[in-house]
């Protein structure tokens, strides 16, 4: 079956990934970590580097259902959200100490992920992205409403954690440095679970699905309990975000429930590159300095950032991080 | 006893108003080439559809190995042991061809394995890369699937299909689009296939039916017209009727 | 409860409900024809009702500002088909989405450059200011005002995709553009004139719920999650979908604000999510 005309040697796009793109990827868990242990050493402030910590874990927890599945949730804020609030409310309401209310935080938002999952699975195409907007917009009136436990308009406060009692040893929580590499601790956890989760069968048969949906529901693959199992642990990687978050401000607003704040998530996935393991940190990275800097310029720095987000989708599409990486490493 | 492998009895699908198959009855049997020829519109696809689980029948009902298939989802056709491969070509465009051929072997165990390297499992590797010695493209295998040529991603489709070992093999005209070299290699596959495993072939080009096939079946406006040995429909007047001025097809 | 009462919250609803169906028909159109979901449809809302404000301010009357704001923002929405959703054309189907979406981010910080970050009172107009008795109870001019207004455009609407030839082409088109080409169709007109008036459906919507609600740069926020709800329920690309489903849910929301009005919005999407469990294609929608 051969043909004469492909005797020649091909491009490299067409072979498969040369030695360095290999063993970046194969070591892509401990190149991240060694990247996230210099950062607040590269940044301006601590503050911001706990910043990207927390949300590159949520762009990286949801680009396992965008880059990878193939899935546009408009709706993802909803698990950050509900990580935050359950940890908050845990430790601020009920006492519970610090480790057992990022715990509950993270089974609470994955909980929530599975339910909106389930029902936004049975959409296809773009429908999907409608669909997760509007469900995540439900959870956000709910926690408008139910003020006496979420704080309503004003945000939940009230849940403050000092230190930190790791193996033995106090830790205090609010020196910004020990806040930065307790969390990072967190951080690291979840870009392993997630190489993990790719590196599997489940990571074959998601690609399968973004790839060609039809083929791989011939193939024999249950195409809908695969993206629903894929949305929940996306979900439940961004609720781990969002417990981050909380612990970090130690406060919960409640515009981080808003789709506005879902929207932020998507931009950042795509600045920097939805294609890759490590490309939506860089992209929370990019857009969070850009939002530090610009803020300083002027109060209408939105504009900025939404018009460069539109010249990405035009003429950037596979992200900062992604494109570096199709142009320079082989 | 040859008792059939695949049956339908009185398939009838319609789409609103139009009827794209009616009271079709029929039978597969084991180890055997059948083709199913007719001209465009005459249901062939559609009934292709009905056998692989696309499409749930109007009416009607289909028995594989005995059972009755109503209720079964489409992607458990595949695990009961029936697969099909697609006319246009359907593959996963931005895999390698092993990944391709590796990811649809996979589909029948550990596809909600969330932790496992999948590099562990060594004997999908070599399920893989037989299903593509069958097919000839063990060259090709670390190629990205979009940049192979037309005759290549045909094998790959068909390598798709066989890697799930099925008992069934539903080939949607596997030579589309081929000139007369690549239709050669094929035909030559399809042979080396007939003798392992029970086929159903869609296809337009009549030399090559007329020598691959053990039975042909002739479908016309969704109606099954003509059932029989090579020689029996060449010979079918009624045949021979609805075919006048048809192309041979490829030699 | 008096049946006054709940007439006139009925009313309401009715009225809520048609600007809802304006939205709603103008993000149908637009994805049933170039497959585009318009994540900007609540922000150019949002920026027709204050481009209805700022021509009735310069021309000191509200007719002004009806008539020329959606035409004006229906000519800047074929603009944007041409510039940004076009080059799209063939990648991703979720690129033009993306895209929309920043593009509203850029809209709704533009309004508050030009126009400040408050909200803006939009004043009813002289002509429609009060209530009408008509005998069941006394109904704001204005809401009928609206209700009809929504209704003449949805009857010109209807008459145009099925009696004109340029609806027939709308409607062909959706489902087979390569067909239109080869009978000599310039689609790529077609598909700017079709953005351009869902645009300006959006836009017309804004106008007229100015005096309903004030306007502020925020407002389109609300109302893309609820034109997607309505066509989520109503079934995408379907045209009596959006008008059934816009209706409906404009009547549960004030129905719902008459007993539990904190939960008027909340019931707006459990709605949507039952819709989901039982019939996810919405009430007119085709299977995928």
């Amino acid at each position: 079956m051969t043909s004469p005309a492909l005797a020649e040697p091909l491009p490299s796009s067409v072979r498969k990934p040369g030695r360095v793109k290999s063993l970046m990827t194969t070591y892509r868990v401990p190149l991240s970590i060694i990247a996230l242990c210099l950062l607040p050493w590269l940044l301006p402030s601590k503050a911001l580097a706990v910043n990207v910590l927390v949300y590159g874990v949520v762009a990286v927890g949801y680009n396992l259902l965008f880059g990878y599945t193939g899935l546009l949730s408009f709706g993802h804020a909803a698990f950050v959200g509900a990580g935050a609030y359950i940890t908050g409310i845990a430790i601020g309401q009920f006492g519970v100490p610090w480790y057992a209310a990022v715990l509950l935080g993270v089974i609470g938002g994955g909980l929530l992920a599975f339910a909106i999952g389930a029902l936004s699975t049975r959409t296809r195409g773009i429908y999907f992205s409608m669909v997760t907007l509007a469900l995540a917009q439900l959870v956000y009136y709910v926690a408008l409403q139910a003020s006496s436990w979420t704080g309503g308009e004003n945000g939940l406060r009230g849940f403050t954690v000092n230190k930190i009692n790791l193996l033995g040893y106090d830790i205090n929580f609010l020196d910004p440095v020990n806040k930065y590499y307790v969390l990072m601790a967190f951080a690291a956890l979840a870009l392993w679970v997630v190489s993990r989760i790719l590196n599997s069968p489940f990571g074959a048969a998601i690609e399968a699905i973004r790839e060609n949906e039809r083929r791989a529901r011939t193939c024999g693959y249950n195409v809908e309990r695969t993206k629903l199992l894929s949305f929940t642990l996306s979900g439940t990687i961004c609720a781990l975000g969002g417990t981050m978050s909380a612990l970090h401000l130690a406060f919960v607003p409640l515009d981080s429930l808003h789709y506005h704040a879902s929207g932020m998530i998507v931009m950042m996935t795509l600045l920097g590159g939805a294609s890759s393991f490590f490309g939506p940190f860089v992209g929370a990275l990019v857009f969070l300095v850009m939002e530090d800097v610009f803020s300083l310029w002027t109060s209408h720095w939105q504009i900025i950032v939404g018009s460069i987000f539109v010249l990405f989708v035009l003429f950037l599409p596979k992200g900062i991080w992604g494109t570096f990486l199709a142009r320079f490493v082989r | 006893m040859n008792a059939p492998l695949l049956a339908v009895e009185d398939i009838g699908v319609r789409f609103g108003g139009f009827v794209a198959l009616q009271s079709v009855t029929t039978a597969f049997h084991r180890g055997r080439v059948t083709s199913i020829i007719g001209p465009n519109g005459a249901g062939k696809s559609t009934l292709f559809n009905v056998l692989s689980g696309v499409l749930t029948p109007s009416s009607g009902s289909i028995r594989f190995k005995g059972q009755d298939l109503k209720g079964t989802r489409q992607h458990e056709f595949v695990h009961r042991g029936i697969a099909r491969s697609y006319q246009i070509t359907n593959i996963f465009p931005d895999l390698t061809v092993h990944e391709n051929v590796r990811v649809a072997a996979q589909a029948s165990r550990s596809r909600y394995n969330i932790w496992t390297n999948r590099n562990r499992f060594s004997e999908l590797d070599t399920k893989a890369d037989s299903a593509l010695e069958a097919v000839g493209l063990v060259a090709k295998r670390d190629e990205i699937a979009k940049y192979l040529a037309h005759g290549q991603q045909r094998a790959l489709e068909i390598a798709i299909a066989l890697i799930s070992d099925p008992e069934v093999l539903l080939l949607d005209e596997p030579t589309a689009g081929m000139g007369p070299e690549e239709t050669k290699e094929m035909v030559a596959l399809l042979e080396k296939l007939a003798s392992e495993r029970t086929i159903l072939l869609v296809e337009h080009k009549m030399k090559m039916i007329l020598g691959l096939s053990d039975r042909i079946l002739v479908l016309h406006h969704g109606r099954l017209i003509a059932d029989g040995s090579p020689r029996d429909i060449q010979t079918d007047p009624e045949v021979r009727r609805v075919y006048l001025g048809q192309n041979d097809g490829y030699a | 409860m008096d049946t006054e009462l709940i007439l006139m919250q009925l009313f309401s609803g009715v009225a809520l409900g048609a600007i809802l169906v304006l939205t709603a028909l103008g993000l149908s159109i637009i994805f049933g024809m170039l497959g585009v979901v318009n994540f900007a449809h609540g922000a150019l809302f949002m920026v027709g009702a204050y481009a209805g404000l700022w021509v009735a301010s310069l021309t000191g009357s509200f007719w002004w500002g009806l008539l020329v704001a959606p035409v004006m923002i229906g000519l800047f929405g074929m603009l944007i088909e041409y510039f940004l959703i076009r080059p799209l054309y063939g990648r991703s189907i979720d690129d033009p989405l993306l895209l929309t979406f920043g593009l509203s981010y850029v809209l709704v910080e533009g309004v508050r450059i030009v126009f400040g970050t408050d909200g803006i009172p939009f004043p009813t107009p002289p002509a429609l200011t009060g209530v009408l008795d008509l005998g069941v109870g006394f109904f704001p001019i204005y809401r009928i005002f609206v209700v009809g207004v929504v209704f003449v455009v949805v009857l010109l609407l209807w008459l145009g995709l099925e009696k004109t030839r340029f609806g027939l082409i709308v409607r062909a088109g959706a489902r087979d553009p390569t067909m239109m080409r080869v009978l000599g169709v310039d689609i790529s007109k077609v598909w700017l004139l079709v953005f351009g008036l869902g645009v300006g459906l959006a836009s017309l919507g804004g106008v007229l719920s100015g005096p309903m609600r004030s306007v502020n740069p925020e407002m389109g926020s609300l109302v893309l999650a609820e034109a997607f709800v309505v066509t989520v329920i109503g079934g995408l690309g379907s045209l009596l979908g959006s008008i059934i489903a816009g209706l409906a849910v404009g009547i549960v929301i004030s129905m719902t604000a008459l007993f539990a009005p904190e939960m008027a919005t909340i019931v707006m999407f459990a709605l949507m999510a039952l819709v989901l469990l039982v019939r996810p294609q919405g009430l007119f929608g085709k299977l995928a």
